[in-house]
């Protein structure tokens, strides 16, 4: 019993914000012929987006995975361009796909994506470009910050592998600007879909108080910003003027420190900036 | 005199393909037993005829036969053009793959290793 039990909390602590996911991912052609060996690693939720393009293709994808038990669903969402040929005014013509897969396997073992589809019986043995995927996990140490680490054979072929991480918290630090004349900073951390927080920030002997909470971006209207994930680290900062109960407006931008403006009713602006939060 | 000639060496032609009637096959006797120049047209026009008949395999021909196609050639030249488009087809297939093959076998896809 007592051992079970054990288990279970073992399970469920790799599971949970300590546990570290490692992507190991060699890319082969023709079977023999190794294009790219690299790995991408964060915190659990961590997912991995890889693009592989050529003169003719380009394909692009991002895994994610499910933990459960022993087990781990893997699905990936491709998007994938290919040149069918040129056009009447020497312009170039290409096919736009869109599609999941997904497979489970124990964790350790190894997922070969066949890119351009499972190979044909009358092709050459092994012909055609693949990508091996092993899934690791183990205790993350302390190590909160994603990784990545790519090592390209064949520099004709560009291969990228990224690391996406979508914030659990995000730093925002705002000021009040009117002319030249600043306020202090004020920071704090916020979480995405949490309530409202009622921030105070004083300038030139007065003091303006905003209610203010962080979001998730709406999806993008773009398939492949959506497929890819590529607005993973976007948050937007939705502002209220509490005394007349209603909204001021909404700063979006990525976890980058650039700093973005929005007009205040009064006259002030308020900047602020994102940031992933210290400590990671 | 000329163009008299040229009209009696078109009647020789008509007469040898067996368009003529008998007054205009009479008038064209008469002149050939006077013209020995038409006489000897209307002999080289029946060698070449003749030749001809030769190399269409019917020597004893009333007239020049027409080429024909036989049905066994035109089926076996139909079978070689046949067999020639299959194996074409088989090997670009093997080679390229169908024209264009179906979406889903053009998706990746994953397998456990």
């Amino acid at each position: 019993m007592c051992g079970a039990l054990g288990i279970v909390a073992l399970v469920a602590l790799l599971q949970g914000p300590g546990t570290r996911v490692t992507y190991r991912v060699r890319v082969v052609e023709d079977g023999v012929r190794e294009l790219a060996r690299g790995s991408v690693s964060g915190p659990a939720g961590t997912d991995l987006r890889f693009s592989l393009r050529g003169d003719s293709s380009e394909i692009e994808a991002l895994f994610q995975i499910v933990p459960e038990g022993d087990t781990v669903l893997v699905s990936a969402e491709f998007f994938t361009k290919r040149r069918l040929g040129r056009s009447r005014r020497g312009l170039g013509l290409w096919e736009q796909d869109s599609y999941l897969r997904a497979v489970r396997l124990p964790w350790g073992d190894t997922a070969r994506v066949h890119l351009f589809g499972r190979p044909r019986r009358t092709a050459v043995r092994g012909a055609g470009v693949w990508v091996e995927v092993a899934l690791e996990r183990g205790f993350s140490g302390g190590e909160g910050r994603p990784a990545e680490e790519l090592q390209v054979a064949d520099s004709t072929t560009d291969i990228r592998l990224e690391a996406v991480v979508r914030p659990r918290r995000a730093r925002v630090v705002m000021n009040l600007v009117r002319g030249d004349t600043v306020s202090g900073p004020r920071g704090l951390d916020l979480v995405p879909e949490s309530p409202a927080r009622r921030v105070q920030l004083a300038m030139a002997g007065r003091s303006t108080t905003l209610e203010i909470s962080l979001t998730r971006p709406d999806a993008s209207p773009s398939a492949r910003d959506r497929v890819l994930a590529l607005d993973a680290d976007v948050v937007c900062l939705r502002v209220v003027a509490p005394e007349v109960a209603q909204p001021v407006g909404v700063l979006c931008g990525r976890l980058n420190d650039v700093a973005r403006r929005l007009p205040l009713p009064g006259g002030d602006t308020l900047v602020a900036t994102f940031a992933w939060p210290s400590g990671r | 005199m000329s163009d008299d000639h040229e009209t009696w060496l078109r009647q020789i032609d008509a007469e040898l393909d067996g368009e003529l009637s008998l007054v205009e096959r009479a008038a064209l006797a008469k002149h050939l037993a006077t013209c020995s120049h038409c006489a000897g047209a209307r002999a080289s026009q029946l060698e070449v005829r003749v030749a001809l008949a030769r190399s269409a395999g019917d020597p004893h021909a009333r007239v020049v036969p027409r080429p024909t196609i036989r049905g066994r050639a035109l089926a076996f030249w139909a079978v070689v053009a046949l067999a020639l488009g299959v194996a074409a087809g088989w090997l670009a297939h093997g080679r390229w793959g169908g024209p264009g093959g179906s979406l889903e076998d053009s998706r990746a896809a994953i397998v456990v290793h």
